[in-house]
């Protein structure tokens, strides 16, 4: 078929896939559609709901790309606080890490 | 007929009977939940009553949001969540789209309406919405490993059996996991049958898995600021997933259909067949979704990923040495 893409153990056609999907977007669209569209504009509805709180500063509440994965990090906080400081950003440290680990899979390569 | 007249006619009937099958489980769910709760509960058609009010209710976009972000994201979670459909059997009728796609191609598809969730999410403005999209995205890295054991064990068994294509839905549909394992097999397909209860309610960020919601602690989380129509396609979208994620565990340990027991055939055996999948769908949805979400409480964020990728993720390791072992003990390894 036009457009298969083929791995060796799986495919599949992203040209139909594209159809489909125009086709569900059309379809979800005019399901949007029937919906009422209005709201106040000019009022309160329009502030973030903070549960009566005020607003904080934007800055405040801001979450930054290094936390973006904070429960992640944190349930790996023993992984990450081994791996973190061997990013020295120093090259000669990456390159004996590279040096370190082929000398290890050449060893193995050996031995098996 | 043409494949692509096919695929734009499938997605338009799926679309609806996903949406209203979807809704309808999502009915009995809340009836059985609400039974155990020792509550009578609402009617099982309440979940079409909750859509058509949020559709009539006012759409309300945050000052703070990105509009057109905001608004464009339940179109999409809802699209992608239909499109998941033309690539998954039901009972014996074969997928629509099984020659234009595998079982890979479902495990990424079934990621894309999460997606569409946690950009609408940031597209919020809202602290709350921020959080619950950033547990989101966390939850999803979660439960892709114990979701990729499942499916790339099920492939490799049947791959070493000798069965061609063994990520196809297709060859799914004819051949079953069950039939080309032993003992020790057996014990790792109910371990992945294990695995895969526990991965449904995460999918559908459901309790003990609904952190990016979190109502009494993030209220709402992720869909604070949707209200109106918005937040009525996001019940679509969940509704139609729910199926698709449904009977894409059917599909991968489950398969079997009731008409070659009843020596059936045509159409009187695709509809004893469809009927018999609601059946294993509901049984299904009961069992890892509303007893788990009855009986359980909120997981942390932490807890979600450690419970993944540690518990659900040695259970993987353990079925795939089942396996391997399995295949050994049964030469075909």
């Amino acid at each position: 078929m036009i457009g298969d893409l083929l791995t060796g153990y799986g495919m599949w056609n992203p040209l139909i896939w594209l159809v489909v999907i125009a086709v569900a977007i059309i379809f979800a669209a005019v399901i949007y559609k029937l919906g009422e569209k209005d709201y106040d504009k000019d009022t309160e509805q329009i502030k973030p709901y903070l549960s009566g709180n005020d607003e904080p500063p934007k800055e405040a509440v801001h979450i930054r790309g290094g936390n973006m994965y904070f429960g992640f990090t944190r349930a790996l906080k023993g992984y990450y606080d081994k791996l973190v400081p061997l990013h020295s950003g120093i090259i000669n440290d990456y390159i004996s890490w590279f040096l370190i680990g082929t000398i290890i899979i050449f060893i193995l390569a050996v031995i098996l | 007929m043409n494949i692509i007249i096919t695929a734009i006619i499938a997605t338009v009937i799926l679309a609806v009977l996903g949406i209203i099958f979807g809704l309808f489980l999502a009915g009995i769910d809340r009836r059985i939940t609400a039974r155990m709760q020792a509550r009578i509960g609402p009617p099982l058609l309440q979940p079409f009553t909750d859509v058509r009010k949020l559709f009539a209710k006012q759409n309300i976009v945050p000052a703070n949001a990105v509009s057109w972000l905001f608004n464009l994201m339940p179109v999409i979670a809802l699209a992608s969540s239909i499109a998941i459909l033309l690539y998954l059997p039901f009972g014996s009728l074969a997928p629509i789209l099984g020659d234009a796609g595998d079982i890979i191609l479902v495990l990424y598809l079934l990621i894309v309406p999460s997606l569409a969730l946690v950009i609408g999410g940031f597209a919020s403005g809202s602290p709350y919405a921020t959080v619950g999209a950033q547990r989101e995205m966390v939850s999803m890295i979660a439960y892709e490993l114990p979701l990729a054991f499942a499916v790339i064990l099920v492939a490799w068994r049947l791959m070493i059996s000798g069965v061609v294509n063994p990520f196809s839905l297709n060859t799914l549909m004819q051949t079953s996991v069950w039939d080309v394992v032993g003992p020790l097999g057996i014990i790792g397909i109910v371990i992945l049958l294990f695995l895969f209860a526990w991965i449904t309610p995460g999918e559908l960020s459901k309790v003990p898995f609904d952190s990016p919601e979190a109502e009494t602690e993030l209220a709402g989380g992720i869909l604070a600021e949707y209200s109106g129509k918005n937040l009525g396609m996001f019940s679509l979208a969940q509704a139609v997933k729910t199926v698709a994620i449904i009977a894409f565990g059917i599909i991968l340990l489950l398969p079997w259909n009731l008409s070659p027991a009843f020596g059936l055939s045509g159409i009187s055996a695709g509809a004893v067949d469809l009927v018999f999948f609601a059946v294993k769908a509901i049984i299904i949805m009961i069992l890892s979704v509303t007893v788990i979400k009855t009986m359980m409480a909120r997981f942390r964020i932490t807890q979600v990923v450690k419970l993944y990728w540690f518990v659900f993720g040695a259970l993987g390791i353990i079925a795939m040495i089942l396996f391997v072992a399995d295949a050994f003990l049964m030469g075909v390894l």
